[in-house]
């Protein structure tokens, strides 16, 4: 179900795709609404990239079919005009600086003369450039380098707008600013896929999410209702030592049904009342050197460590 | 949307201030040098280092020895000492081009001169030797008379005593008085087929060269843009909207070609101005050669770097292209010294073409008709490339 109050911009059906014997993609299928953020989630190789590459109109899907804004975009450009791409990569040219990056990008883009300086003086308004218009991007913080990277993608006001791992590298502050931005083109109706390993920015910022794995979507929704559905009202009991455990003590700790988690030294587990159970954990491994136990709902991050846990075990 | 790659080639080219100096800047500089050392070897300027050992301490080797110390063609020196093994010495390690060792009396029967040179430097031994007979005709004509009547001796038979009188007024005449010595005519004369110019042969030759090795230079740089936009998304975000790469490369080679004509008004200016070579004078048909030049510059450049998957790739490809392209096509060293199968090799790169056109317009004061072959090869190289590397892009989107 699209979370966008303005109908389907970008429909993904039953997308299949193969690399020689490889399978890429098997059978996905996604829409995202105006005025929607869907993250696309998965780990390396799960298919996100081909996905992309099919929506942008590089890749004719083997079975399938991908509409935006109800248009084919390998075959009709008018597609591919109703969609911003944010590569991964810084893809400014650095020597020039923000608003000429922008009058580039936009002629590239078949934008000329009025519309152009509307457009770049909008974008860099929305993205907050407005005051490094002439700084060459090479002079920006890598904040205002990631703002200019989105501002060069909606130039063409794009009802669509892919973001790939757009916060990548970048620290505290220029992650939020990417998400204001990201929020600022939700308001307006842009419906936006975006695709991270930024669990915590997925949270944040997605109303719905996608998990691909092995090139199939194998969960979607909202990620609030995703953990209830597969956690139910379980709480999470996080271990922590102050040294990494030896073998024996890692035995014990399995025993007790914990699973190594994110961090060095960290073991945790599920439980229906993670109260309860913490108290019993203390009490059984207190001759370990144990530095706390911490009680918490399940994040996404648990999700994905499931889905990937279950991976494994397939 | 052409345009618009132009200007950013433009503007990023404008601000890189070191990229803009290697562009505009070095050329010149380069052509300078290149003329020197270039006009100097292949022109009439060559001045070789000889070592002259005298062993046979003669009047007549002694008068030998100084007509060519005092010879400005040559720059004669007396080996120390003088003797056979100090000039092969001399010549063995580097320090001379060539050693001149005077074994007996130049008037004496036999051969009285031995020229010794390096293999590595085979052209000094003829132009030594042809300064030696140089110098015998104009100081020792004496000497020089005395051998060739003993050579055609035998031909002739005796002389009567009335000849033998007038041989001996002659040759004590000519030995105290060489510059009154009736002229013999040479076998062979020299004649400039253009009367009219003086220098600046060579100068038109290496302009035309380091125009077409700088800007294939250039244009190498300019194109590997096309990876750099690979590697950091900026082709993934052009080619995910509606008009793909197709205008991308265009204004590449627009700008290219601009550049190319940029690079050449500055070489030739130089030509122009430091050296006299009239291209002013021949502003349409330069303008015409120019073009053509850049255009196949551009296309080169762009079609070769667009096959290329990685810029260390294209940067070595580029390289090898200019330095090879350059060597056979007669920037490096004059096609003329070249063996005749390399000659006609050289006719498979451009800037053979390049070269003979820009010396047939500024040299040989050549019209359209006679150029018109060059402009359609190099105009012919630059489309090639230009659909090379247009068919590369189109691929880039799937």
């Amino acid at each position: 179900m699209i979370a966008g109050d303005q109908g389907a911009i970008l429909k993904v059906d039953r997308v299949s795709h193969a690399f020689g014997a490889r399978q890429a993609l098997r059978g996905v299928s996604l829409e995202v609404g105006g005025g929607e953020i869907y993250t696309l989630l998965g780990p390396n190789g799960a298919g996100k990239t081909t996905l992309v590459r099919t929506i942008c109109g590089r890749l004719k899907p083997a079975g399938g079919t991908v509409r935006i804004a109800g248009r084919d975009p390998f075959a009709d450009p008018r597609a591919r005009a109703a969609l911003g791409l944010t590569p991964q990569a810084l893809a400014l040219y650095p020597w020039l600086g923000v608003a000429e990056n922008l009058q580039a990008f936009g002629r590239l883009a078949g934008l000329k003369g009025d519309t152009l300086r509307t457009a770049v003086t909008d974008a860099m308004a929305v993205t907050h450039l407005t005051d490094r218009a002439r700084t060459p991007v090479r002079h920006l913080s890598g904040g205002y380098q990631r703002r200019a990277n989105i501002a060069a993608a909606i130039l063409a006001r794009p009802r669509l707008l892919i973001l790939d791992e757009p916060t990548v590298g970048v620290d505290l502050g220029a992650r939020e600013a990417v998400g204001e931005v990201l929020k600022a083109l939700r308001a307006e109706g842009v419906a936006i896929l975006l695709v991270t390993h930024d669990l915590d920015q997925a949270v944040t910022l997605a109303d719905r999410v996608g998990f691909l794995r092995d090139g199939e979507k194998v969960v979607e929704g909202a990620p609030a209702t995703l953990i209830a559905d597969a956690f139910g009202a379980r709480m999470e009991v996080e271990v922590a030592l102050r040294v990494g455990p030896d073998s024996a003590m890692a035995l014990r700790l399995t025993g007790e049904g914990l699973t190594p988690g994110r961090e060095s030294g960290a073991w945790t587990c599920l439980a229906a009342d993670g109260y309860a159970r913490a108290a019993e954990l203390a009490a059984r491994l207190g001759d370990l050197e144990v530095r706390e136990i911490r009680v918490r709902r399940p994040s996404l991050e648990q999700l994905v460590a499931r889905m990937a846990g279950e991976r494994r075990a397939a | 949307m052409t345009l618009a790659m132009f200007r950013v080639m433009w503007l990023e080219l404008v601000r890189d201030r070191a990229a803009l100096a290697m562009t505009f800047v070095l050329p010149s500089i380069v052509f300078l040098i290149f003329s020197a050392v270039f006009s100097g070897a292949t022109g009439t300027d060559v001045r070789l280092k000889v070592s002259v050992a005298d062993v046979a301490h003669t009047a007549g080797s002694a008068r030998l020895t100084k007509a060519l110390l005092a010879d400005k063609a040559l720059r004669a020196e007396l080996a120390t000492p003088q003797t056979q093994g100090a000039a092969t010495a001399a010549v063995r390690s580097g320090a001379d081009d060539a050693g001149l060792v005077i074994t007996s009396d130049p008037a004496a029967p036999g051969t009285p001169i031995l020229i010794l040179s390096d293999p590595s430097r085979a052209v000094a031994a003829p132009l030594t030797e042809a300064r030696t007979r140089d110098a015998m005709q104009h100081a020792l004509p004496d000497e020089l008379l005395a051998r060739t009547l003993r050579d055609i001796g035998p031909a002739i038979g005796p002389l009567t005593p009335g000849q033998q009188l007038n041989v001996q007024l002659a040759e004590q005449t000519a030995r105290t008085d060489p510059a009154s010595t009736p002229a013999v005519p040479p076998l062979v004369l020299h004649q400039d087929v253009l009367l009219a110019r003086k220098g600046g042969a060579n100068i038109a030759y290496y302009a035309g060269a380091v125009m077409i090795l700088f800007a294939l230079f250039a244009a190498g740089h300019g194109a590997l843009t096309l990876l750099d936009e690979r590697r950091t998304g900026v082709a993934d975000r052009i080619l995910a909207g509606p008009a793909g790469m197709a205008p991308v490369v265009s204004g590449k080679f627009l700008f290219l070609l601009a550049q190319g004509v940029g690079q050449a008004a500055v070489i030739f200016a130089t030509a122009q101005i430091v050296f006299a070579v009239p291209v002013i004078q021949h502003a349409g048909l330069w303008l015409a050669t120019t073009v053509a030049a850049s255009a196949a510059a551009g296309g080169l450049a762009l079609g070769a770097i667009s096959l290329c998957r990685t810029r260390e790739q294209g940067q070595m490809l580029s390289t090898f292209m200019v330095l090879v392209l350059a060597a056979l096509g007669g920037a490096m060293v004059p096609r003329f010294l070249m063996p005749p199968w390399l000659q006609s090799l050289s006719w498979w790169t451009p800037h053979a073409w390049v070269i003979e056109a820009y010396q047939g317009l500024l040299w040989r004061d050549e019209s359209a008709s006679a150029l018109y072959n060059a402009w359609i090869v190099l105009a012919c190289i630059g489309v090639a490339g230009l659909v090379v590397a247009q068919l590369a892009a189109r691929r880039l989107r799937t």
